[in-house]
């Protein structure tokens, strides 16, 4: 998971804004508490996400405590807590800590695989050092270690299949976002919506990192499910013109449109809890605020410095 | 039955007003129309059953009018049960959600028996399984191979107003994405409503 998943600043309520800050100071505790305080480098909106959605499907008891934050310890922060004794509480911010840290490993592995030795060096490092976290999460969690070595194997043969197309390599993302929703119903029925949600999920934050990619992928004539798609091949190796950058930007808006559309019956169906107006900001406005910053502001490269 | 204003999320003594409003407000969120081709249209007509009971509940209670708004939640979907089809044993499979099995007799067909009405069944199992993109090339290849069939065209309008951005996510021909209407919101649901009159065989814009 790439980070996209935010929510949309001006449209949260201020008590939302707070809680949502405190489910992120607590997530980053719990890693730390969990997996070792080098494993808080894992932490991510992503997972915050998982565990607003954990924590909203049974509304967990929670209670806002005003602690010192783990890493500056001249700030205090309000965190929320895991109300005492409420295990389903504490369960949904291990179960994103552990989600943290699975997801963070594999794609530094990932990393290693496409890069040169020394770029890969600081890669191989991390991943060395976070070998004892990886494997505490994986056998605390071994459904999720499972589904997202399922993921990165559909990944890599969907790359390389004969025929690339947008869909088969963004369904193993949807199909491991599938799995890792899903699992947090009860009923059919929540399972079936969570089950949705994760899909369409999975599949937008996969395109969204591709169209996010694809300037650089085609500068350094990396694998971008959009380069076939748009016919972009003419280009590998250096920069695209204004006009066809611009086509691309809205086209692969569109695609992200479609996922946004099919996600949205999910998104009303859920159940309505503590912090149900924070995960509605976060999928209908965050997102489409997310394609906006991306592909039509480009603020990134506006801060790196590169015209635009 | 729940408590109808628990329902509807209002509380006992709200105004007439309040209440029609929760309910517009819901039946919005849960009609038929948003789950097209949803797996959850099932339970997205259960709720809109329930808030239709508990609004004919409180309007009954107040004895002020008869229940309007929304009917029934009947299913929606793009395909149908087809008398003249020539893949009814697909089109059922896929009205009873049985995607795998439909796909299965879709991909059994010889490539150069594959008409029009292929192309859109395959597009609509892809597009139940969530692949969009090939969906909509299959839609396209469906319209194109038989141009004036609306059952086809259909499929293919709601594909692209998705990607419009119109049922959620951004469209960068407006200038804002938090709530308002500007002449292109005006333009585009005039364009979707003379969408929806022509499937059902009316018109609302002639010239187009």
């Amino acid at each position: 998971m790439f980070g996209y998943v935010r929510p949309f600043k001006g449209e949260l309520l201020v008590k939302e804004y707070d809680a949502y800050k405190g489910v992120y100071c607590q997530l980053c505790r719990a890693i730390g508490d969990h997996y070792g305080a080098l494993a808080r480098l894992a932490l991510s909106y992503d997972c915050t996400f998982y565990a607003l959605l954990a924590l909203n499907q049974k509304n967990a008891s929670v209670r806002a405590e005003k602690k010192r934050c783990t890493c500056n310890l001249m700030k205090k922060c309000t965190y929320v807590c895991p109300a005492n004794g409420d295990g389903y509480s504490e369960a949904c911010f291990h179960k994103a800590a552990a989600l943290c840290v699975i997801m963070t490993v594999h794609k530094l592995r990932d990393n290693i695989e496409d890069e040169s030795f020394f770029k890969g060096l600081a890669a191989r490092l991390l991943c060395g050092l976070s070998g004892r976290a990886m494997k505490k999460a994986s056998a605390d969690y071994p459904f999720m270690a499972e589904a997202v070595q399922r993921m990165m194997d559909a990944q890599h043969a969907a790359e390389h299949a004969e025929r690339v197309s947008i869909d088969a390599c963004s369904a193993p993302t949807a199909e491991l976002l599938e799995t890792l929703c899903q699992e947090l119903g009860e009923t059919e029925a929540d399972k079936a919506v969570l089950g949705q949600l994760g899909y369409f999920l999975g599949r937008w934050v996969y395109i969204m990192d591709a169209a996010d990619d694809l300037p650089e992928d085609l500068r350094k004539k990396n694998f971008n499910p959009f380069v076939e798609k748009l016919g972009l091949s003419a280009y590998l190796g250096g920069d695209l013109p204004q006009e066809q950058r611009d086509a691309a930007d809205r086209e692969c808006n569109a695609v992200l449109n479609g996922s946004l559309a099919r996600m949205r019956p999910a998104v009303n169906l859920l159940p309505e809890g503590e912090f149900t107006g924070i995960i509605e900001n976060i999928l209908n406005l965050g997102l489409p605020e997310m394609q906006r910053e991306i592909l039509f502001l480009h603020i990134k490269e506006k801060k790196h410095g590169r015209s635009v | 039955m729940a408590d109808p204003y628990k329902v509807l999320g209002v509380s006992p003594s709200a105004t007439d007003e309040e209440v029609k409003d929760a309910y517009r407000k819901l039946a919005k969120k849960y009609h038929p129309d948003q789950y097209a081709d949803s797996p959850l249209a099932e339970l997205a007509g259960e709720k809109m059953k329930e808030i239709n009971e508990a609004y004919d509940t409180i309007v009954a209670q107040r004895k002020n009018r008869t229940a309007g708004g929304y009917a029934s939640a009947g299913g929606y979907g793009h395909v149908r049960g087809s008398g003249r089809s020539g893949f009814s044993d697909v089109r059922s499979y896929i009205m009873a959600g049985r995607i795998a099995d439909a796909e299965q007799l879709l991909n059994g067909v010889p490539v150069e028996s594959r008409n029009a009405e292929w192309y859109f069944l395959k597009g609509s199992v892809l597009y139940r399984r969530g692949w969009l993109e090939e969906a909509k090339e299959h839609f396209t290849r469906a319209c194109q191979m038989d141009p004036g069939n609306p059952e086809y065209q259909a499929a293919l309008n709601q594909a692209m107003n998705q990607r419009s951005g119109v049922y959620g996510g951004y469209n960068p021909n407006m200038n804002t994405n938090v709530g308002g209407c500007n002449t292109c919101d005006v333009c585009n649901s005039l364009i979707c409503a003379d969408c929806c009159c022509e499937c059902m065989g009316g018109d609302l814009i002639p010239c187009c």
